[in-house]
C-alpha cells in the first residue's frame, strides 16, 4: 500500500461521512430558513472544503451554485488569508462575479477550527427573499440596465466575528433591504447550519485523525477527477457546436443569438460560449459562474449524471466566454433575472453534443414562463404579487416521446391554482395542454401548456418572462421543431398578442393568455409507430382536425388507417 | 376477551389470538388471488392447536396490503374522472418537480387514469366557496353519457375548489347515480376535502381506483368470518393508525392503504411503553427496505399526506395522497440490498436481490453480496438456523460473493469486506435518520429504539450507538409485530376542512362553528360504526406564517372554544414552530390552512398477558465466533435463545439471541436484559464503559 493510498473501508467511511455532512448541513438549512426559495424550491447550496480551500463535498440541491460553490472559498481566503482568521468568524458574499451570478444568492463560508488550526471550510448559499434595488425580490428584469439598480452587493466581508454577527455590517445589509426580519432570520439559519456542520466535521476529524482524512481528500479528488476523465473520454474526439436564438430581452430589442462550441479532447471538454451575442442591458445576463453552473450540469447529464460533485470533477471541465458577452458580462451588467436561461444554455449544449451523443439528446423544451401580476390589492391595501411559473414538455429523446409537463432543467414544483387564487386576486381561467404543439417524429415532443389568468382587481402590471416566441424550440434528426409559443391578451376580446418579455399595464377583467411552445421531436415522423398516434389521437395530444397544420402527411396516412372507437 | 388480529402482507398472512390475554401467534402463506382463503387456513390451524373458536371471539381486527397492491401493480378498476372546464389536464400536469435533480430521463409518476379518461364539465367557484359558473347540466349530461358508453367502473369527481364549495360535486353524485345506478361515484370533498387541487384529485380518482377491488375483498373476509361462525364486531386499520368499520373502509378505501406499516408503529409504541418509554424511533428492517416510524410523547407521528408507488423511495417520485397515515420513512435497506464496489469504495443498495433470487447464501440463484451475505459471514446469522429452521445457509458461496465482487477489487480481506457492508448499511440508515431528526426537531437521546423485521434486530444496537438513541426494544413477537399493533389500536375517524383563517382576524365564533360542521361529520360517521362508549375528541390544524408555502402540524388545545382560543391556537403554533425550526418570526402573523378534529373511542383489551417464562441464565453453552473489529475482531460469542435470558438478570455484549424470525447482534460494550413482559432491552454502553 503506497503513502497515498488507505484500505478502501476507512475510505469509503471517510468519504460518505463528509457527503453526509453536506447534505444533512443543506436539510437543516431547509428547515431553519424563512425564504420560500430555500423551503419549497431548494434554491441554496451546501459544501464542504479543505483546509486548502478545495471543494470536497457538494449538497445535491441547486444545480444553479453548481458552478460557483468549488471557487467560492478561495475567493474568500484572497480576501481573508488564514492568519485573519479566528474561530467563530464566518464570511458573506453576494458579488455576481464571485458568486452564483445574481445579488439574491448570499453565501457565507465558515473557517472550521480544529484544536487552532484550520481544517477546512464549511459553506452555505440561500436564495435571500430580498436584496433591495429596483424590486421586491431583486430579480427584476424590465428596465434594470445596471446591477446598481438590483440592490446590494456584497464583495467578501467578516458578517460574523467569533461566534457573533457585525451588528454594524448588519445594519448596512438590513437597512438596504425589504424584509429585514426575514433576511436577518435567514442569515442567522445559514451560520447556525454551518455550526452544526463545523461540530461534525470536527468529530469526523477527531474519530479519523486530520492526517487520514487529508490523505482522503487528495484520494477522492483524484478518483472522481479520473472518473469523470474517463466519462469525457467515451466522447469522440472533435469540436461541437451549436447556436440558436432567444427572442430578444424586452418589448422591441434585438434576439440574443446563444451558441457553444463544445471541444472533447482525450478525456477533458471546454465549453466555449463566445460566439453568442455581447451583454444585454436587461437583467438577464450570465455571469461566468452560472454559465459554468449548467455547462456542468450538462455535461453532468450527457456524460454520468451521479459522479460526487467535488474539486476533482470540475478539473477536467473549461468553461469560457469572451468577456462582455451573454455568458461572461462584465460588471455592472445586471442579471437579476438570469434564471430564464437556464433552459436555453442546456438546449445550446444538447443541440452540440446530439452530434457526439445522439442517444443521449433530446429535442429542445418547451421554454417555460415566469410572469408576474403585481399591484396593490383592492381588498387589502396591501401589496400582492402573483408571481408564477408555467413548465411544459420535454423534446423527444432516442427511446421514448418527451415527458409532458416537466420541471426542465431547473427543478421546482408550480403553484396549485386553488392556491394562486386564495393569495391573490386572480382567478385562471383555464390550465391545460395545447394539441398539436408538440414536435412530430418518431418520438414527439411534449405539448405546450396554456395557462389563461383573469384579473380580479382594479388594476395592476403585468410582466411577461417568456421565450420562444420567435425562434421554435429545435428538432432532431428529422423530428420537427414544437410549435411557437404565444401569449395573448383577452383572448375572446380584441386578442391582441404580446411579446414574450412584455411589460403592460392590465385592468380588472383582461386576461392573459400564456400559451408555451411545444417540444422539439426526435427522429423522423414517418417511423413513428401507428399505435402511438392512435394513443395521441385517444387522448387528445394530436387531434384529427389538426393534422394537416402539424402532423406529417405520413402520420396522418397512417392514423386514417386506424379505426378509432 | 377473546381476539383475533390478522395483518395480511405480500408474502405471508400474520395472525395473532389473544385468548384472554395470552397471545398465540401464526403465519401462513399469503393467498393473493382471494385473501380470504389464506385467512379461513390460518383459523384452521389455531383451531387445530388450541383453544380458538371463531363464534367465541369478541372482535377481529385486520390490516392489510390489498390496496396499495392494486396502484402498484395499477391492477384497480377502470375509472374515470369528472373536473372542471379548463382543468382537465390538472392530474397529468401534477406539480412537475423531477424527484432527480441531475437526472433528465426520469419519467413522471403514472397517473391511474389516461387523459382520454378525464371528462370535464361547465362550472365554477372561487376560493371562498361563491359560485362564479353554476353547474351546467347539459354539459353533465355529455359527459355521463360518454362515461356510460365506454364501460368504466367507478367515476371520480374533483371540481375546483370543492374543499370550499361541495354543492356541485354532490349534484353530480346524485345525477350519477340517478343516471348510472351500478357505477361507484367517489367526490373529492368528502375523501380529500383539501386545498391543492393536484393533490386533492390525485386522491379522490385513487379512491375511485382502488374501491372495486377493496369492496369486494371486504365482502368476501365478511362472509368468510360469519361462515365460521362470528358475529361480532370486525375493525379494519386506516393508514392513520386507527381502526374503522368495513363499511367505512368500503367507501374510503384510500384510508386503508398503509394499514399494516401503521400497526407496526403502534406495536413498536405499546412495546416501549410497557417499557416505560413514550419516545419511540420504530425501526423495521425488512428483506428489501427499512422503515423507519416515530413515537412522540405516546402518539405517533402522524403525516398529512404520503405518496404510493414511490421510485427507489425518492420523494416526490410517487402518487401523493391526501389521507393521514402515520409516517414512515422508507429507505433501500434490508437484507436482500446489494453490496457493489464503486469508485475504490464500498457501496450498498438501494438495489435489492429481493426474495428470488435473494442473497447468495439463500442458494437460490443469487451471486451478488448482500447484507444478509455480510451478516452470515460476520458469524451474526446461525447458517444452520433460518427463519425458524426453515432452511440453511450457504456460508461459503456467500464468502465467495464478497471475497470476489468486493474484497479482492478493493484489496480487502474476506470478512474486512464483510464488516463493511454491515456498516456501509447501518450508515446509510444512520444518515437516513439524522435527516428525519433534523427536519422534524427530534433528539436521539430521548428517544427509545424498537427494532422489528428480519434483518433490524441485527442492525439495531449498532444503529442506535451511532445516531445516540441510548436504548434499544426488541418486542416480543416481533416476527408478526404488525398483528400484534392492531391489538392495541383504538377505533379513529377523523374529520377537516381546509379554511385560510388569520388567527388574529379571526374571532372564537368562527372557529365554534368550524369545528361544529367538523364534529357532525365525525359523529355520523360514528353513528354508522355504532360503537359503544363516548369518544375522546382532540384537535390539530396545519399552520404557517402568512404568506409561506408550507405548513406544519400543530395540537390545538381541547375544551371549549371561546375568544381566547384564537390566541392560544397561534401561540401552540409558535411553541411548534420554535421547536422545528429553532426560528419564530414575532412579528409575523400567523394562519391556519387546514383544521382537523380526531374521535377515538377506546377498544376493549385485554390485561397484559403472561410473565414470559424463565429459565436458568446460561442453561445454553453455545458460542460461535463473530466479528467485532472495533472491539479487537473474531471474538467467541454467546448464543442464546430468548428464554435463556431472565429478567434481572442483564449480559454484557457480545452476544447473540436467536429468535424463530430474527436474530438480535448485542455488540460488546452493550448489555441485554430480557422484561417481565417478554421483551429484550440493550441498553447502549457509553464510550467509558468500552
Amino acid at each position: 500500500m503506497s503513502e497515498r493510498e488507505m484500505d478502501a473501508l476507512t475510505l469509503t467511511v471517510i468519504w460518505n461521512g463528509i457527503m453526509s455532512i453536506a447534505e444533512e448541513l443543506g436539510i437543516t438549512l431547509r428547515h431553519t430558513a424563512f425564504s420560500e426559495g430555500v423551503r419549497e424550491g431548494d434554491d441554496f447550496s451546501t459544501a464542504i472544503f479543505d483546509r486548502n480551500g478545495r471543494m470536497i463535498a457538494q449538497g445535491n440541491f441547486s444545480p444553479g451554485h453548481l458552478g460557483s460553490m468549488p471557487f467560492v472559498a478561495q475567493h474568500v481566503r484572497d480576501y481573508f488569508p488564514e492568519e485573519n482568521l479566528s474561530p467563530g468568524d464566518a464570511i458573506a458574499l453576494n458579488d455576481s462575479f464571485m458568486g452564483s451570478g445574481h445579488f439574491p444568492d448570499v453565501f457565507q463560508v465558515m473557517p472550521v477550527f480544529l484544536d487552532g488550526s484550520i481544517i477546512g471550510y464549511v459553506a452555505t448559499s440561500a436564495h435571500q427573499v430580498d436584496m433591495g434595488g429596483a424590486a421586491p425580490g431583486s430579480q427584476k428584469v424590465h428596465g434594470v440596465t445596471e446591477s446598481y439598480q438590483e440592490g446590494l452587493r456584497i464583495l467578501p466581508v467578516k458578517m460574523v466575528r467569533s461566534g457573533e454577527f457585525d451588528e454594524d455590517i448588519l445594519r448596512i445589509i438590513l437597512g438596504n433591504v425589504r424584509m429585514p426580519d426575514k433576511v436577518r432570520g435567514d442569515l442567522a439559519a445559514q451560520h447556525g447550519a454551518n455550526l452544526t456542520a463545523a461540530e461534525r466535521l470536527c468529530e469526523l476529524h477527531r474519530d479519523h485523525g486530520t492526517e487520514l482524512v487529508e490523505r482522503a481528500h487528495d484520494i477522492i479528488l483524484d478518483r472522481t477527477e479520473a472518473h469523470m476523465r474517463d466519462a469525457l473520454a467515451k466522447v469522440p474526439n472533435g469540436t461541437y457546436s451549436f447556436e440558436d436564438f432567444m427572442d430578444d430581452y424586452g418589448t422591441d430589442t434585438d434576439p440574443i443569438k446563444v451558441a457553444v462550441d463544445i471541444t472533447f479532447e482525450d478525456g477533458s471538454v471546454t465549453l466555449d460560449f463566445s460566439r453568442s451575442s455581447d451583454h444585454v442591458p436587461a437583467a438577464i445576463n450570465s455571469y461566468i459562474n452560472y454559465t459554468r453552473a449548467y455547462a456542468v450540469f450538462g455535461i453532468k447529464v450527457f456524460c454520468d449524471a451521479n459522479f460526487p460533485q467535488n474539486a476533482g470533477g470540475m478539473r477536467p471541465i473549461t468553461v469560457t466566454a469572451r468577456e462582455g458577452s451573454f455568458f461572461n458580462p462584465a460588471f455592472p451588467a445586471p442579471s437579476g433575472g438570469r434564471a430564464i436561461l437556464q433552459i436555453r444554455i442546456f438546449d445550446a449544449i444538447n443541440g452540440a453534443m446530439a452530434k457526439a451523443m445522439p442517444e443521449r439528446a433530446m429535442g429542445a423544451f418547451s421554454h417555460w414562463s415566469n410572469p408576474n401580476i403585481g399591484g396593490i390589492d383592492d381588498r387589502t391595501g396591501r401589496p400582492f404579487i402573483a408571481y408564477d411559473v408555467i413548465l411544459a414538455g420535454y423534446g423527444g429523446r432516442a427511446d421514448s416521446d418527451g415527458a409532458e409537463a416537466m420541471s426542465p432543467v431547473m427543478n421546482c414544483s408550480n403553484i396549485p391554482v386553488e392556491v394562486h387564487e386564495t393569495n391573490n386576486p386572480i382567478r385562471v381561467q383555464r390550465m391545460e395542454f395545447i394539441p398539436d404543439t408538440g414536435g412530430a417524429g418518431k418520438h414527439r415532443g411534449g405539448c405546450g401548456v396554456r395557462k389563461d389568468i383573469e384579473l380580479l382587481n382594479s388594476r395592476a402590471t403585468l410582466s411577461l418572462l417568456g421565450d420562444r416566441h420567435k425562434y421554435q424550440p429545435y428538432g432532431l434528426f428529422g423530428g420537427e421543431p414544437g410549435a411557437l409559443g404565444t401569449t395573448i391578451l383577452n383572448p375572446h376580446r380584441n386578442a391582441e398578442p404580446l411579446g414574450s418579455k412584455e411589460i403592460r399595464e392590465i385592468q380588472k377583467g383582461d386576461v392573459v393568455s400564456i400559451r408555451l411552445s411545444g417540444a422539439g421531436g426526435y427522429g423522423n415522423a414517418e417511423e413513428r409507430d401507428p399505435l402511438a398516434i392512435q394513443n395521441d389521437l385517444m387522448d387528445g395530444y394530436i387531434s384529427a382536425a389538426d393534422e394537416f397544420d402539424h402532423v406529417s402527411d405520413v402520420m396522418v396516412a397512417q392514423s386514417a388507417k386506424i379505426k378509432l372507437p | 376477551m377473546k381476539r383475533l388480529a390478522f395483518d395480511i402482507g405480500g408474502t405471508f398472512t400474520d395472525f395473532v389470538y389473544d385468548d384472554d390475554g395470552t397471545f398465540h401467534t401464526l403465519k401462513v402463506p399469503t393467498t393473493p388471488e382471494d385473501p380470504a382463503i389464506g385467512v379461513i387456513e390460518g383459523m384452521r390451524h389455531l383451531g387445530e392447536s388450541g383453544n380458538f373458536n371463531a363464534k367465541g371471539l369478541d372482535v377481529v381486527l385486520h390490516a392489510t396490503t390489498v390496496a396499495t397492491n392494486a396502484i402498484i401493480e395499477r391492477k384497480g378498476g377502470r375509472t374515470a374522472l369528472i373536473t372542471t372546464d379548463g382543468f382537465r389536464d390538472v392530474l397529468i400536469i401534477g406539480r412537475q418537480k423531477r424527484y432527480e435533480t441531475y437526472d433528465l430521463y426520469i419519467k413522471p409518476p403514472k397517473p391511474l387514469v389516461q387523459r382520454r379518461d378525464i371528462f370535464e364539465v361547465v362550472e365554477r367557484v372561487a376560493f371562498d366557496g361563491e359560485t362564479v359558473i353554476a353547474l351546467d347540466m347539459a354539459s353533465l349530461d355529455t359527459v355521463i353519457d360518454r362515461i356510460a358508453e365506454a364501460n368504466y367502473d367507478a367515476v371520480a369527481v374533483a371540481l375546483l375548489h370543492a374543499y370550499a364549495a361541495p354543492d356541485h360535486e354532490r349534484q353530480i353524485r346524485d345525477r350519477l347515480y340517478q343516471r348510472l345506478p351500478d357505477i361507484d361515484v367517489s367526490i373529492s370533498s368528502e375523501v380529500s376535502p383539501k386545498f391543492r387541487e393536484y393533490e386533492r384529485t390525485n386522491t379522490t380518482v385513487a379512491n375511485s381506483y382502488v374501491k372495486p377491488i377493496v369492496s369486494r375483498y371486504v365482502t368476501h373476509l365478511e362472509e368468510a368470518l360469519s361462515g365460521k361462525g362470528f358475529r361480532n364486531e370486525f375493525f379494519i386499520m386506516q393508514s392513520s393508525g386507527g381502526l374503522v368499520s368495513p363499511e367505512f373502509a368500503r367507501n374510503f378505501p384510500i384510508r386503508i392503504v398503509e394499514s399494516g406499516p401503521a400497526a407496526g408503529v403502534l406495536m413498536a409504541r405499546d412495546a416501549a411503553a410497557e417499557e416505560g418509554f413514550d419516545h419511540v424511533i420504530a425501526f423495521d428492517m425488512g428483506g428489501t427496505t427499512a422503515k423507519l416510524g416515530a413515537v412522540d410523547e405516546g402518539v405517533p407521528s402522524i403525516s398529512p399526506t404520503f405518496e404510493i408507488d414511490p421510485v427507489r423511495y425518492k420523494r416526490g417520485s410517487g402518487l401523493p395522497i391526501n389521507t393521514p397515515a402515520v409516517e414512515l420513512l422508507e429507505i433501500g435497506a434490508g437484507g436482500g440490498s446489494i453490496a457493489r464496489a464503486e469508485l475504490g469504495t464500498i457501496a450498498v443498495g438501494p438495489e435489492s436481490a429481493g426474495a428470488k433470487p435473494g442473497p447468495v447464501c439463500y442458494g437460490l440463484g443469487g451471486d451478488v453480496p448482500t447484507v444478509t451475505d455480510a451478516n452470515l459471514v460476520l458469524g451474526y446469522l446461525d447458517p444452520e438456523y433460518f427463519n425458524d429452521g426453515a432452511f440453511t445457509l450457504d456460508i461459503a458461496a456467500a464468502r465467495n460473493a464478497i471475497q470476489s465482487k468486493i474484497a479482492k477489487p478493493l484489496d480487502l480481506s474476506t470478512e474486512a469486506a464483510a464488516w463493511g457492508i454491515h456498516l456501509i448499511a447501518t450508515n446509510n440508515m444512520e444518515h437516513a435518520i439524522r435527516i428525519v431528526s433534523v427536519e422534524r426537531g427530534r433528539d436521539p437521546r430521548r428517544y427509545a429504539m424498537v427494532a422489528f423485521g428480519g434483518a433490524g434486530p441485527l442492525h439495531a444496537a449498532r444503529l442506535a450507538r451511532k445516531i445516540g438513541v441510548p436504548q434499544v426494544i426488541i418486542p416480543k413477537n416481533a416476527g408478526v409485530g404488525s398483528a400484534v399493533g392492531l391489538l392495541g389500536a383504538d377505533a379513529r375517524l377523523d374529520a377537516s376542512a381546509t379554511r385560510l383563517l388569520r388567527l388574529n382576524e379571526t374571532t372564537g365564533d368562527t372557529l365554534r362553528q368550524l369545528y361544529e360542521e367538523l364534529e357532525e361529520r365525525v359523529r355520523q360517521d360514528l353513528d354508522r360504526m355504532a360503537l359503544p362508549g363516548e369518544p375522546i375528541w382532540s384537535r390539530f390544524a396545519y399552520m404557517r406564517f402568512s404568506g409561506q408555502g408550507f405548513e406544519i402540524h400543530v395540537p390545538l388545545p381541547t375544551g371549549s372554544i371561546d375568544d381566547a382560543y384564537p390566541q392560544s391556537a397561534e401561540d401552540a403554533f409558535r411553541r411548534a414552530y420554535a421547536t422545528r425550526h429553532q426560528f419564530s418570526d414575532m412579528q409575523a402573523s400567523v394562519e391556519a390552512v387546514d383544521w382537523y378534529l380526531v374521535a377515538t373511542i377506546e377498544t376493549a383489551k385485554s390485561t397484559p398477558g403472561a410473565i414470559a417464562k424463565s429459565s436458568d441464565v446460561g442453561s445454553s453453552l453455545r458460542t460461535r465466533s463473530a466479528f467485532f473489529p472495533d472491539a479487537g475482531g473474531w471474538l467467541e460469542t454467546r448464543i442464546l435463545n430468548r428464554g435463556d435470558l431472565v429478567p434481572g438478570n442483564p449480559l454484557e455484549g457480545p452476544a447473540i439471541v436467536a429468535d424463530p424470525d430474527s436474530t438480535t447482534v448485542i455488540p460488546p460494550g452493550d448489555r441485554v436484559e430480557a422484561m417481565k413482559n417478554g421483551h429484550l432491552v440493550i441498553r447502549i454502553g457509553t464510550e467509558d464503559q468500552l
